[in-house]
């Protein structure tokens, strides 16, 4: 019987770690293959972790709380008999797994101490020069997780050097994109004990402020505002009511909101549905469209993505929005429901206010603010006249987008959805 | 009241005093005990000794076979066992003297006495002087092994002789039979055969040095062997002896046909136990292997908290060189450091005509783990200094994984093999390739050119061989 480590898999692309919400086996407990373990928070999405292996839970390596980076040990499995698969081993490392447990009676200590080793010898894999390896076993790096960045995969001093920390965690596509920053924790000291509540900052709330954090501080951003006639806009949907109500689809502004940007965007403004990709000192422009729409939900904010929103409907798109939105309540998403956009759209403003400022969700390069339709007499030909108005912002990232670009796009997306007619023309 | 240390170091051999040197320099209050001779076997009664008398014979045997060729002219040259012996203790003391200079220069107590556990953190040292106790938060069990003894022949160390005691003889032999054809067996046994002595080799297996060494290497020297007059009867078990006027009548069984063949004196080589049934150890609850070796994890921790052990009675392989670096592990671990047992390798030097040294993994091993290898091989043959100096027997192999180039185990049956294999050694550690080594210019004339043509031979374009 063989002590299996049990490895945080894959959780979706580009995610490289996950918050253990909840452990759903203990120690002791019998596991079949694919029984859910954990439950893990990832990037907006809880998923739970299913076993890959059989056995009886040994030990788990992470509290509930902590961040698990993907192929970090989640969990150790003495392994069923039945699947245990032999493996040759050097006496080296049987006398190493032998030692621990005798020392487990008599020393409790000790075992701790073995424990924080990272493997020895015949555990480690890389090529790496001895004072290498040295250097990460005095940095705490197991420099079997790091990519070697030499000839044949040699993982040389700064490569180390760059794991410091404890960081293991092999850098995924995602990461290439968003340089990490160095972003300061300064403590707050508590004022008034006994006025203030603390709680832990956990869960979808954590995963919000360290986004929030960091794409702030990778993007310069900058906003302008503009407002729009939607008059025909509005009549044009009620015509529709009674077809949408006999379809059972509601159809709202966003998937025009959609359209208009989409077209604007293939009309010269292709920039605005890119990405910057800093470590390879490239833009990176795309040839579709995923549109993601942030949903305020009792758990917080979440951004569901209408996947190439170019190739669908109207009628396609507003029963999509419905669906994700009932899922995103109800706290369902799934984690490929919000992945991939390419640009974002807030509605904020249908909760209240005239204009915000929203933070861009990097690595996309822009987010289209709507806001509450109001009722606006303007002056036309002397007239004046009731129509129905709507303030949008486009806030962009000046790295990529001038202020003049900026401009011209909202113009140009506002000019669509005042003459929807002038939208049907960009319809494929 | 009892004398206490951070660490108390327990037999003072390569393993031990290396340990207890590390110790004191990492700031511990540091002892160490030894109840024969500081150094333990390795300087006293192994390595250092077996050098001298080795290299005196091969002198020996130069004088004889090659100075003539070379154009010096002595005129029957002959050994003064005595003068040899007293060499050889001059050497011996010279070393061992040394060793507790530096334990004393490095503030180590040295306690002279026979230690036994009295309970997991405290010991009782007996000596001339008396008794004492002495206690310590951690304990380096660093005391070794001896020769194994085979049932109906015990060690007198006279006529049935251990490597102690064939390292001690002062007068000529004539003939002697090896019983076991191991490594140490085969050094003794050359150098008895080199100063004039009938040497008969015992081997139990059906090949010499058998899954210790390269195959072609074993080749190179079981020609020599045979070219000293040593004879080696393979497949072969001592059975009994009998005492003769002269010496012993020995009886081998090869395939259960018995043999008798007349000695002056027999040497019993067939391997070495950890001295594990003492201290003890059993009876503080010590966990061992089958083999008797104490049971440690990577860091040397035994599974009493507190009590390391290091060196032969750590497990294989019994070698100086492996014991001095656990030492030094496991004296940094106490002192806290985050170490462990993490050396890929561990080098293996055989004093035999022509030296055999080797480093990493044979072809067989790698063909059993399944690494495709490249082999390679330069002839000492084709090397200036080695003609020069007239050792041309041998070669330097290097055996690389195919798909990188990486050096996977090197090994050298030639003149000062032993010297040469260091580089070797580095070439694994550091994940050197091929390249690296066919790169680095080595100094002419030299025998480390050697190693570099191997690499190019390996990469299929040695200069100073043809190859097609």
């Amino acid at each position: 019987m063989a002590d299996v480590e049990i490895k945080l898999p894959e959780l979706g692309e580009g995610v490289t770690e996950g918050e253990l919400v909840s452990w759903l086996v203990s120690v002791g407990d019998k596991v079949e293959v694919d029984q859910p373990l954990a439950e893990m928070m990832t990037d907006k999405a809880t998923v739970e972790v299913p076993s890959s292996k059989a056995g009886v839970v040994k030990e788990l390596k992470a509290e509930e709380g902590d961040v698990v980076p993907v192929e970090q040990v989640l969990l150790i499995l003495e392994e069923s008999a039945g699947s245990s698969v032999p493996k040759k081993e050097e006496p080296k490392v049987e006398a190493k797994q032998e030692a621990p447990k005798a020392a487990a009676q008599a020393a409790p200590a000790q075992v701790s101490a073995s424990a924080e080793v990272n493997p020895p010898v015949a555990e480690s894999h890389v090529l790496a020069t001895p004072s290498t390896r040295r250097l990460a076993r005095e940095m705490n790096v197991d420099i079997n997780q790091v990519n070697g960045s030499g000839l044949a995969g040699r993982v040389t001093r700064d490569d180390v050097m760059g794991q410091g920390g404890g960081a293991q965690a092999t850098p995924s596509k995602i990461e290439a994109v968003a340089p990490k920053a160095n972003i300061p924790k300064p403590a707050f000291k508590s004022q008034q004990g006994e006025l203030e509540n603390r709680v832990a900052l956990r869960g979808i709330r954590r995963k919000i402020a360290e986004n929030m954090q960091l794409y702030k501080q990778i993007i310069p951003h900058f906003s302008l505002m503009d407002e729009v006639n939607i008059t025909r806009l509005y009549k044009m949907r009620g015509d529709l009511k009674a077809e949408a109500e006999k379809r059972g689809v509601k159809i709202t502004y966003l998937p025009f909101v959609m359209k208009s940007i989409i077209a604007t965007c293939r009309d010269g403004f292709e920039m605005m549905n890119a990405s910057i990709d800093d470590a390879a000192g490239e833009i990176v422009y795309k040839n579709y469209f995923n549109i993601g729409f942030a949903a305020d939900t009792p758990n917080g904010l979440v951004v569901p993505v209408i996947k190439n929103a170019d190739q669908k409907s109207i009628w396609e798109i507003s029963a999509e929005i419905t669906e994700l939105a009932t899922k995103a309540r109800a706290g369902k998403l799934a984690l490929e429901d919000m992945q991939g956009a390419t640009i974002t759209i807030t509605n904020i403003g249908s909760v209240g206010g005239t204009y915000a400022t929203p933070i861009i969700n990097h690595p996309e390069v822009a987010i289209i603010g709507m806001y509450k339709m109001t009722d606006k007499p303007i002056l036309k030909e002397g007239k004046w006249r009731a129509i129905k108005s709507m303030n949008f912002s486009c806030t962009a990232d000046h790295r990529l987008i001038d202020g003049a670009v900026a401009a011209r796009f909202l113009t140009s997306m506002l000019h669509r959805l005042e003459n929807p007619a002038r939208l049907m023309l960009d319809m494929y | 009241m009892a004398k206490n240390f951070d660490v108390v170091v327990i037999g003072a051999g390569p393993g031990g005093y290396v340990a207890a040197i590390r110790s004191a320099q990492l700031g511990l209050k540091t002892a160490v005990i030894e109840r024969e001779f500081w150094g333990g076997v390795c300087l006293n009664v192994g390595c250092i000794p077996s050098k001298a008398l080795i290299k005196a014979s091969s002198y020996f045997k130069k004088a004889q076979d090659f100075f003539p060729e070379m154009g010096i002219e002595v005129k029957d040259p002959k050994i003064n066992h005595k003068k040899l012996q007293d060499y050889k203790r001059g050497v011996c003391d010279r070393m061992s003297g040394g060793v507790a200079q530096l334990l004393k220069g490095n503030k180590v107590e040295q306690i002279m006495g026979e230690a036994n556990f009295v309970s997991k953190n405290e010991i009782e040292v007996s000596s001339k002087s008396g008794k004492e106790k002495i206690t310590a938060k951690n304990f380096i069990v660093a005391t070794g092994s001896r020769p194994i003894e085979i049932p109906g022949f015990a060690f007198d160390e006279k006529g049935i002789m251990s490597s102690t005691g064939a390292l001690a003889i002062d007068k000529a032999v004539k003939s002697v039979a090896v019983i076991g054809g191991g490594y140490i067996g085969l050094e003794i046994g050359t150098f008895l055969a080199k100063i004039g002595t009938e040497v008969t080799v015992i081997e139990a297996a059906d090949a010499l040095l058998k899954d210790v060494v390269d195959k072609d290497c074993v080749q190179v020297v079981s020609r020599k062997l045979k070219k000293l007059g040593v004879k080696v009867v393979t497949k072969a078990f001592a059975k009994s002896q009998k005492k003769t006027s002269n010496g012993y009548e020995l009886t081998y069984e090869v395939d259960g046909k018995p043999s008798t063949i007349e000695v002056e004196k027999i040497l019993v080589t067939v391997g070495r136990k950890p001295n594990s049934d003492q201290l003890n150890l059993k009876g503080i609850g010590i966990e061992l292997d089958k083999q008797g070796c104490i049971k440690v994890n990577p860091q040397m921790k035994t599974n009493i908290e507190g009590i390391y052990a290091i060196g032969d009675i750590a497990g294989q392989p019994m070698l100086a060189h492996k014991a001095s670096h656990e030492g030094i592990l496991a004296a940094e671990v106490i002192a806290g450091q985050n170490r462990v047992y993490d050396a890929k390798t561990v080098p293996a030097v055989i004093f035999v005509d022509p030296e055999v040294a080797s480093v990493g993994l044979t072809e067989e091993e790698c063909k059993a783990q399944g690494i495709e290898v490249k082999v390679g091989k330069f002839p000492f043959g084709a090397n200036g200094k080695a003609v020069s100096i007239g050792e041309t027997d041998g070669f330097v192999k290097i055996v690389a994984d195919k798909k990188d180039h990486i050096v996977k185990g090197v090994h050298i049956c030639g003149p000062e093999a032993s010297n040469l294999i260091s580089e070797a050694a580095l070439a694994i550690e550091m994940g050197a390739r091929l390249e690296d080594i066919a790169l680095t210019i080595h100094p002419h004339p030299t025998l480390g050119e050697t190693m570099m043509e191997a690499a190019e031979a390996t990469l299929g374009h040695a200069i100073h061989i043809i190859q097609k």
